[in-house]
């Protein structure tokens, strides 16, 4: 849709932007939250790399202050919209991440220490609508007749455990130790039941559109999650976080040994491509951690080479997005209301 | 279109009897058509009272010699010649040129020259020509990758590996084919079921719990280097058939059942590390370990890949006992590096392992509807339940130093499994004995040693006695097992029979002629027209294979 110099433009603009802006544009959010949380936990022993951070992190703190508020208008204008996309299988588990992204955002934050009060309100604020998206969502995925796990589980499912394992990580952070073991184990449950029905497939038929094969990404994203809240929880590296380190390297080496399979939703840049990105960073993350642990060679090599894989793609994808500004105003439908999945995005309430 | 065999050893009307001759105009005329690398290796009976199809696909026409009567044919047993298509010749090595007319039994023919067996040979001359020859595919259609659900379709059995009734395949049935033909990867077993005998007297031998015995660490000499030797040999043969029937090494690793096998190999050898006598070895080297778990890493990265994101393979449909062979290499591995005094890697297989064997175990647990391989009685395959639990617990101790809570959950979720196998012990009967069932020795030896270990950490008259019952258990079972190999080998003769498993063609046969197992000559002529017209095995066929393809 071109931009016409008619009185009407700007109303048609800001249209688009809104119906084009789903859950799904967070995953910029999150990528750049964990990229700040990231440098921020590499550097925090530097003082001469606090400007740095600061750059960064206010830069996602405006992206994501920039994409809530879109949603947020979106919500007033369109609920209809948000509505389909909590009843599609993969738009209702994008509804975390705005959440995700701001608790990352507050974690990275230079200048906040955990044991803050005003870091305690904003964690609660946070973590209280994670927990009743939880209960929502867990709770369908054993009561509710069409909407059980077998039939919607899907590789974005896994976004909610992350969520439930940052809100852990960050409490355990507050010093909260039982908030943060009974968010741990929630995830950690759900991920358990999650990741066997994944790995059965039992509906056969591929729950997500080829468009949407980054997501798949996701799979090392939960266990690396899982493996840094539970370093936060027990205060070491120990067996059990090395252990979900350790199962994450492999599904991301298997992952990353199949190229062809992402072929298909390589030809179009679209939003989807994010999906790359914080996966990578948690996992960067997360041997880090085993790095500080466990020093020696092969941990620190593992270490600098995700290192440099997470800040390439998030380069590129920030390049990329730069060069496609049309990305919000692109009358391509989002994968949320793909054609094939229309009839029930239209039927659906 | 589907190629198959006939048997002649059914009284054939006269009608036929006397077309068979080579009166017919133009009943031993082929028609010049694309050559089907298929036409080369069986062949088609023309009766000239059915039509003959013009569908210009590759049909060959082809005469054959027509016995004179079927108890002369089952005492020659006559050897057939087959011809391609482009005019009689029988093969571009320099037989005889020219339509041949048989109406004689041909003389029997040299059985290393037998040509039928090319199209699975690697470096068969015959099949680059027949390559270059196709034209419209690249590839003989046969042996392009056969899709899962055709091995479902085709096979039944707990091991997947007896033919249906109304299947076919694309192998001689009546004829002993080569040897390596017939030798399974499933050999590996006995590497396995050995080589774990060798760690379990080595343990009987070494731990302190168990001195009262008094056992001789020869034993475990002498099992090491039968284990080596045999491991060995089975290497070396497979190897060759490798290198000469490379096709049905590939058919077995798309086989559902027989890809779990490929570990064998390598599982054989991380026994042999473990179970290394102490007069051979003290400490073995760090990079060994490497060396051995580099192949089963590769592996795992493909077979796991493909339960997660493989089409056809996904775990839902594939998953049966024999898969814990895919999972307790992880743990055999972590149990063998935790013992050489690596950290790290242990951990990392031992994650692995752990991660999916959870959604193995509930998948098998499950038992969906959607898994066609779950054998409906019980069978020496469930033994394999045992294997992972019991391995997973020493390895756990190992790591951790000792033999600890986790280590004595896995352990007794092991001997529970052990347990409620054992007490249904008259449910497994009535199989048929194939050599796999030395692999499933090795988790009742499995989980022997663990209860070795157990009874070091928890010292009491009960534990003991539990180690050396199950010690005695899994010496009889080998001992059993190796008689009766010696028995079908020696005595039988069918140790190896023919691996009807990697023999399946890619397509149901449509058109179903009469079918016939194994020659009996008091069939009549009847029940081989009915079979013509009734459906009713397609019906249940296309049952079964209805409902893969429909999630596919």
């Amino acid at each position: 849709m071109e931009i016409q110099s008619s009185e009407k433009s700007c109303k048609d603009v800001a249209l688009t932007v809104l119906t084009r802006t789903h859950a799904g544009y967070f995953r910029i959010a999150l990528s750049l939250g964990w990229q700040a949380l990231l440098w921020k936990i590499l550097l925090k022993d530097s003082r001469m790399a606090f400007p740095l951070l600061t750059i960064l992190w206010s830069f996602s703190l405006s992206i994501l202050l920039l994409l809530s508020l879109l949603y947020l208008l979106r919500c007033i204008f369109f609920f209809d919209m948000i509505k389909d996309e909590f009843s599609h299988h993969v738009g209702v588990n994008y509804l975390f991440a705005p959440w995700i992204s701001w608790l990352l955002i507050l974690e990275s934050a230079p200048f906040v220490t955990p044991s803050h009060a005003s870091f305690v309100v904003l964690w609660w604020v946070l973590a209280v609508p994670v927990v009743v998206l939880d209960v929502k969502i867990y709770g369908q995925w054993f009561t509710k007749g069409k909407r059980f796990l077998t039939a919607v589980a899907n590789p974005s499912s896994h976004l909610s455990v992350v969520g439930n394992l940052v809100g852990a990580r960050a409490a355990s952070k507050m010093g909260w130790r039982e908030v943060s073991v009974f968010l741990f184990s929630l995830g950690m449950v759900h991920y358990l039941v999650l990741f066997v029905t994944l790995y059965q497939r039992f509906s056969g038929g591929d729950l997500l559109p080829v468009v949407l094969r980054p997501v798949l990404f996701l799979f090392f994203a939960a266990p690396s999650a899982a493996s840094l809240a539970w370093y936060s929880i027990s205060g070491r590296f120990d067996t059990g976080s090395k252990m979900m380190f350790f199962l994450s390297l492999f599904l991301f080496t298997s992952l990353i040994c199949r190229p062809c399979l992402f072929k298909k939703a390589m030809r179009k840049f679209n939003i989807a491509w994010w999906a790359y990105s914080y996966p990578i960073t948690i996992l960067a993350l997360a041997s880090t951690r085993y790095a500080q642990e466990v020093n020696d060679g092969v941990a620190h090599a593992i270490r600098l080479f995700l290192l440099a894989l997470s800040v390439l793609v998030i380069f590129g994808l920030l390049l990329f997005t730069a060069f496609h500004p049309n990305l919000l105003l692109d009358p391509t439908p989002s994968p949320t209301h793909h054609p094939t999945t229309f009839p029930t995005y239209l039927s659906a309430n | 279109m589907a190629a198959k065999e006939d048997s002649f050893d059914i009284a054939l009307p006269p009608l036929i009897k006397a077309i068979s001759a080579n009166e017919v105009d133009g009943f031993d005329e082929s028609k010049p058509s694309t050559v089907h690398p298929l036409s080369t290796s069986v062949f088609r009976i023309e009766a000239a009272s059915m039509v003959k199809e013009k569908d210009g696909q590759g049909t060959r026409d082809i005469s054959i010699s027509m016995p004179p009567s079927p108890v002369e044919a089952h005492l020659q047993n006559t050897k057939r010649v087959f011809f391609t298509s482009g005019g009689g010749r029988v093969d571009e090595n320099g037989e005889a040129k020219g339509a041949r007319f048989h109406s004689q039994p041909m003389p029997k023919r040299n059985p290393v020259y037998d040509r039928r067996f090319d199209s699975f040979k690697t470096w068969s001359g015959k099949l680059d020509r027949q390559l270059s020859n196709l034209r419209e595919q690249p590839r003989p259609q046969e042996f392009e990758n056969l899709p899962v659900h055709r091995y479902f379709d085709a096979l039944e059995g707990p091991e997947l590996d007896t033919l249906r009734a109304s299947e076919e395949i694309i192998l001689p049935e009546d004829k002993q084919w080569p040897f390596l033909l017939r030798f399974p990867i499933s050999s590996f077993g006995i590497s396995l079921g050995v080589g774990s005998q060798a760690i379990m007297w080595k343990s009987l031998s070494s731990s302190a719990a168990t001195s009262f015995l008094d056992v001789s660490p020869h034993i475990n000499l002498i099992l090491w280097l039968i284990t080596a030797a045999l491991t060995l040999t089975v290497a070396v043969v497979y190897a060759m058939k490798t290198i000469l029937y490379f096709e049905a090494v590939r058919r077995e690793y798309y086989h559902p059942v027989r890809v779990n096998f490929f570990f064998a190999p390598w599982i054989a050898l991380l026994f042999l590390a473990l179970g290394v006598p102490p007069l051979i070895a003290q400490t073995l080297p760090q990079y060994l370990w490497y060396v051995l778990m580099a192949p089963i890493l590769c592996l795992e990265l493909k077979i796991y890949g493909q339960w997660m994101s493989g089409g056809q393979r996904r775990l839902s449909k594939v998953a049966n006992p024999s898969n814990h062979l895919s999972v307790v290499g992880n743990f055999v591995g972590a149990l063998l590096g935790a013992s050489m005094g690596l950290k790290e890697g242990p951990i990392f297989f031992f994650a692995v392992g752990m991660a999916h064997y959870i959604v193995l175990f509930v998948t098998l647990y499950q038992r969906l509807p959607t898994n066609e391989t779950l054998p409906k009685e019980l069978h020496p395959v469930f033994f394999l339940f045992v294997a992972a639990p019991s391995v997973a617990s020493m390895a756990w101790a190992k790591i951790q130093g000792s033999f600890d809570s986790g280590s004595r959950i896995a352990y007794f979720i092991a001997l529970f499994l052990y347990v409620s196998l054992a007490v249904r012990v008259n449910f497994f009967r009535g199989f048929k004995f194939s050599l796999a069932w030395w692999a499933y020795t090795f988790p009742m030896t499995g989980a022997a040693i663990a209860t070795i270990k157990y009874s070091s950490a928890v010292t009491c008259r009960t534990t003991q006695i539990l180690a050396v019952a199950l010690c005695i258990v899994a010496t009889v079972a080998v001992a059993a097992l190796l008689v009766n190999t010696v028995v079908h080998a020696v005595v039988l003769g069918d140790l190896f029979p023919n691996d009807m498993a990697i023999a399946i063609s890619k397509r149901r046969p449509r058109r179903r002629w009469y079918h016939k197992r194994s020659g009996s000559s008091d069939s009549n002529i009847e029940q081989y027209l009915k079979y013509i017209d009734s459906d009713e095995k397609d019906v249940e066929a296309s049952l079964h294979s209805s409902s893969p393809n429909s999630q596919d």
